[in-house]
């Protein structure tokens, strides 16, 4: 084992010099690679030295303080999680560290280097302190990933809010948010290289602990271990880290994800004393490469445009696709089916939560009619509906009908869709925007956007339902292998999911890198200029599909518990899990078209209405339903009225509204 | 869920109550227009003819430059979209405080906008489509062109005219274009009588992000490009550039293009001033031709890069001033 240890590092040490070399020969001016050789054999002419100097040595070097830190980051994450979905990524430390620095763009907070690099580590550190609070400190691993995805989704929204308000304050900041290589100078590198080694080495050090830590909790007690300060230390570390790597480049996607992925492959057995330095330089190879490969392919000049950052991430989603499918696990463990609160399901709380749930069910969208940037009353609703108003209100409350119904419809619809993925793929996470369908929606959308402007609505919706049902199909396609295990199913979706996230920044920087705003508010799931007709393929979707999923409760309940005991009760499983899919995956498809990509419904409703009515079905789906057109619902009402008139586009409402309830529930139910 | 379900139902009850009435005086206010001269009919740049009654007294305007136009000719706008952003980043032709803000330029307030019961809409031909559409309904709207990297001066003209005539205020709009006219002619003599015809310049914003860079340079076709070129001074950035707002993008090792030890940097920065804090230890950025001969000039804050005859007379000032020094 040490040799091959020993093999597989000296390979990627080869590797990285060769890469690097490459790296240096690459750039917008025109020192080719003669200069740069001659350069580094002491005869150089003064450019290409300032080049060297100003420009791609800094650059070289950014690269591989980001691959290091984040690909021992990442392996250390998951170690502590015991699952292969952590990582700065899914633990929200990246989006917090974003946040910080975003914010203070925002708000116009001018301050030298040292400060926003504190922001962006007191940013990443805060969001950690949160998840891990929240998820109880030693919890087990699924309720961490959980809490850190809630809490990812909740500062990736604030963030896309302030990113919105502030247009022209941080118009280059949404490229940077995919992460970019692009650094003034040696300065942020060389301040966070000291942080970087010391945390690494301590990780190094506490590689034992590790080992140990990763027998499990009461194993580790037995054997001496202090788990839960072994925990958070680890974790403390591993922030550091990640904090450091979005001070000098901004979040840089999917290595910390991807890199112990990798290294799992290539060293299956290793302990954490190799484990983590080979996911550094696992982690310094994918960076490298990704930046290496995009300038040879666009060219140095064109590239400039493409954070580095997306093309990990594509890069990064092809290997957990291709791990996945060769159904190594990637060293995974089952996460525990969480979020199955156990609440009695009596009879008359049932009563109560429907006649509660149906009465706000018709004061909400009455409330979304009257409330906006202009208020209306009682009166005013009744001489509209009976054709009496002024031309002025009419307008005002013909355009608000459809963006109510849409936002009630299209909750509705995430949520069903959701109750079905979490049950069939029996993982807490899982839900339309983690398969993929939102993603694929509004990467379908936004090609079509990108191709033709001016293009009518009508056609953008058509092609999102495409997009959906392309990636859908793919994600499907992908995890069939004889068969379709749930965690496969996830992890090529989050990855499809990831890859298409990339893609359609790509396509926005490269296309219209002035204009992110527009593209930025369909992104993040908005009811602004709805129209009737839009509305209708989710009303069908819904009319015709919730009753069949409703149907199949039974069904539903039998594929949460696990893969064998609906076998043994002779169920077809594989056809049931199809149908089950299908079915939630038209109805992701139809809301995205009617309000764009909305992420949170689908996971916040189901968790809900379980925490509300017990753990069957036949309850759950018509609860999450309703709680999913509420949600929705509200956020859409609040999104138009708070800062009117300015307004917040629903889907960030919801994941600002939604995390709080989310984050209550999985407190109240912690162990 | 142990809320007093009883007592929140009372209280949204008791809500709804409250809310009974209308909002609408019965007695609708019409539009007062019906007099001055006469309707007026325009095409605008999607070709569409756009008849109103009156020339528009009550105009919204949803892009900034749009609303400069509509200010400086005399018209103060009855909204228009960020009116605070507008402030900070176009002093050309300041809003007054009545002016209502009807929400962010990506996504104006339809109410806000039905609310003010204007008499046109003016919106910029690449900002939201479902917009026209839905507004079109209530209220006329007349989309203007906005940009166009391959004739910027005479695509200005158009929307300054198409705007004036939506207004009413044509010989006003004439009076400005051939002020401008003027302005650009003079400066040009102004440079040219001080041998600084055919100065090369390099126009850009820059972007500090965390310690990453990114400059936006303003490549032939820009409206604030050709200003200068139209005052005698030659765009040295021959980098991509979109073919509407003719604008590129670059790190600091891709402005080594620029070689000419005459050429002159412009820049507009409104908060993080990254040519003079995030390159400045830069090698790269130290050997630059305008950073060894320290020929760099900063325009003013508030100098619009997108926007009217107004903005353009404001940046031509500051180019002349700057190369005749």
């Amino acid at each position: 084992m040490r040799a091959r240890t020993i093999a597989v590092s000296a390979g990627l040490v080869v590797l990285i010099a060769v890469l690097a070399g490459i790296h240096l020969t690459q750039g917008t001016s025109t020192s080719g690679p003669l200069d740069v050789v001659k350069a580094i054999f002491g005869q150089g002419d003064a450019q290409t030295l300032a080049v060297l100097e100003g420009a791609r040595v800094p650059r070289l070097l950014a690269a591989l303080l980001l691959g290091i830190a984040l690909g021992v980051a990442g392996a250390g994450m998951q170690s502590v999680a015991r699952n292969p979905l952590a990582s700065p990524d899914t633990l929200a430390v990246n989006a917090g560290a974003h946040f910080a620095v975003v914010a203070i763009s925002a708000f116009g907070l001018s301050l030298p280097l040292v400060p926003v690099g504190g922001a962006a580590f007191m940013g990443g550190l805060a969001a950690a302190v949160v998840v891990l609070g929240l998820a109880g400190g030693g919890a087990a691993s699924p309720r961490l990933v959980l809490v850190g995805s809630a809490m990812l989704l909740a500062l990736q929204s604030v963030t896309v809010l302030l990113l919105l308000l502030f247009e022209e304050e941080t118009s280059g900041l949404f490229a940077w948010g995919s992460g970019s290589l692009t650094v003034a100078d040696l300065r942020a590198t060389g301040q966070m290289t000291p942080i970087v080694v010391i945390a690494v080495v301590a990780l190094v050090a506490m590689g034992g602990k590790l080992d140990i830590l990763a027998l499990g909790d009461d194993n580790a007690t037995v054997l001496g271990l202090r788990v839960r300060r072994t925990r958070v230390t680890a974790i403390v570390l591993t922030v550091a880290l990640t904090a450091a790597a979005v001070t000098v480049a901004g979040p840089v996607g999917f290595v910390g994800l991807s890199a112990p992925v990798i290294t799992r492959l290539l060293l299956p057995i290793a302990k954490h004393r190799a484990l983590l330095p080979v996911s550094g330089l696992v982690g310094v190879v994918t960076v490298l490469g990704a930046d290496v490969v995009l300038r040879a392919i666009m060219g140095s000049a064109a590239a400039v445009r493409v954070p580095t950052g997306v093309v990990t991430t594509i890069v990064g989603a092809v290997v957990m696709v291709w791990l996945a499918r060769r159904g190594r696990g990637s060293g995974s463990r089952r996460p525990a089916p969480a979020g199955r609160v156990g609440v009695a399901g009596s009879t008359r709380r049932l009563v109560l939560i429907s006649v509660v749930l149906v009465a706000l069910l018709a004061v909400v969208p009455v409330a979304g009619l009257m409330l906006g940037d202009r208020m209306v009353l009682l009166g005013d609703l009744a001489n509209w509906v009976t054709g009496n108003t002024g031309t002025a209100l009419t307008f005002v409350l013909d355009q608000r009908l459809p963006r109510v119904l849409a936002a009630l419809l299209a909750g509705a619809a995430l949520a069903v869709s959701g109750c079905g993925i979490q049950s069939v793929s029996r993982n807490p996470l899982a839900e339309p925007g983690l398969l993929g369908i939102t993603a694929g929606a509004g990467l379908g959308a936004i090609t079509l956007i990108t191709i033709v402007p001016a293009v009518g609505a009508w056609s953008i919706a058509g092609a999102a339902g495409a997009g959906a049902t392309v990636v859908f199909l793919l994600v499907y396609g992908l995890a069939w292998r004889s068969g379709l295990d749930s965690d496969r199913l996830v992890i090529i979706g989050i990855a499809v999911w990831s890859a298409g996230m990339a893609l359609i920044t790509l396509l926005i920087v490269v296309s219209d890198p002035w204009n992110s705003a527009k593209a930025l508010t369909w992104l993040s799931g908005s009811t602004y200029g709805r129209t009737l007709d839009q509305v209708v393929p989710v009303a069908l979707a819904l009319v015709a599909l919730t009753p069949l999923l409703w149907i199949k409760h039974r069904e539903l309940d039998l594929h949460a518990l696990d893969e064998d005991t609906p076998r043994v009760l002779g169920m077809r499983i594989e056809r049931s899990r199809l149908v089950v899919l299908a079915a939630s995956g038209i109805l992701a498809a139809t809301a995205v078209s009617a309000i764009g990509v909305v992420v949170f419904v689908g996971l916040v409703a189901p968790h809900l209405a379980r925490s509300l009515v017990g753990g069957r079905h036949g309850r759950i789906v018509p609860v999450a339903a309703a709680l999913g057109a509420l949600l929705v619902s509200v956020a859409d009402t609040l999104g138009r009225t708070v800062i009117a008139p300015a307004q917040i586009p629903a889907g960030l409402v919801i994941a600002m509204v939604g995390t709080p309830y989310f984050v209550l529930v999985l407190w109240k139910t912690r162990p | 869920m142990r809320l007093p379900i009883p007592a929140a139902l009372v209280a949204a009850t008791a809500l709804l109550l409250s809310a009974c009435g209308t909002t609408e005086n019965t007695a609708a206010a019409p539009s007062e227009s019906a007099a001055a001269s006469g309707p007026v009919t325009v095409t605008d740049a999607r070709g569409k003819a756009v008849t109103l009654k009156a020339p528009a007294k009550r105009v919204v305007a949803l892009e900034w430059g749009e609303a400069e136009m509509v200010a400086s000719l005399g018209v103060m706008p009855v909204g228009a979209a960020d009116v605070a952003g507008y402030n900070v980043w176009d002093k050309a032709a300041p809003l007054s405080a009545e002016v209502k803000d009807v929400g962010k330029r990506n996504e104006p307030s339809v109410d806000a906008i039905v609310g003010l019961n204007p008499d046109v809409v003016i919106i910029a031909d690449e900002r939201d489509s479902t917009l026209v559409p839905q507004i079109e309904k209530y209220v006329p709207v007349v989309v203007t062109k906005s940009s166009d990297a391959s004739r910027n001066f005479d695509r200005l003209r158009e929307d300054f005219k198409l705007i004036a005539k939506t207004v009413g205020k044509e010989a006003d709009a004439d009076k400005q274009l051939s002020e401008m006219d003027a302005k650009l002619a003079e400066g040009k003599k102004t440079v040219e009588a001080k041998g600084a015809a055919g100065t090369p310049f390099l126009m850009a914003d820059g972007y500090l992000e965390g310690s990453t860079v990114s400059i936006r340079p303003f490549g032939k076709g820009s409206l604030v490009s050709d200003t200068a070129e139209a005052v005698g001074l030659k765009n040295a950035w021959t980098g991509k550039v979109d073919p509407q707002w003719g604008l590129g993008q670059t790190d600091v090792e891709g402005l080594t293009a620029i070689t000419d030890p005459k050429t002159v940097l412009f820049y507009s920065a409104s908060e993080e001033d990254v040519f003079t804090t995030g390159l400045a230890q830069n090698a790269v950025y130290q050997r630059l031709p305008f950073v060894v001969s320290k020929k760099i000039h900063k325009l003013e804050s508030g100098t619009w890069t997108f926007g009217g005859p107004k903005s353009i007379i404001m940046t031509a000032d500051q180019i002349v001033k700057a190369v005749t020094a």
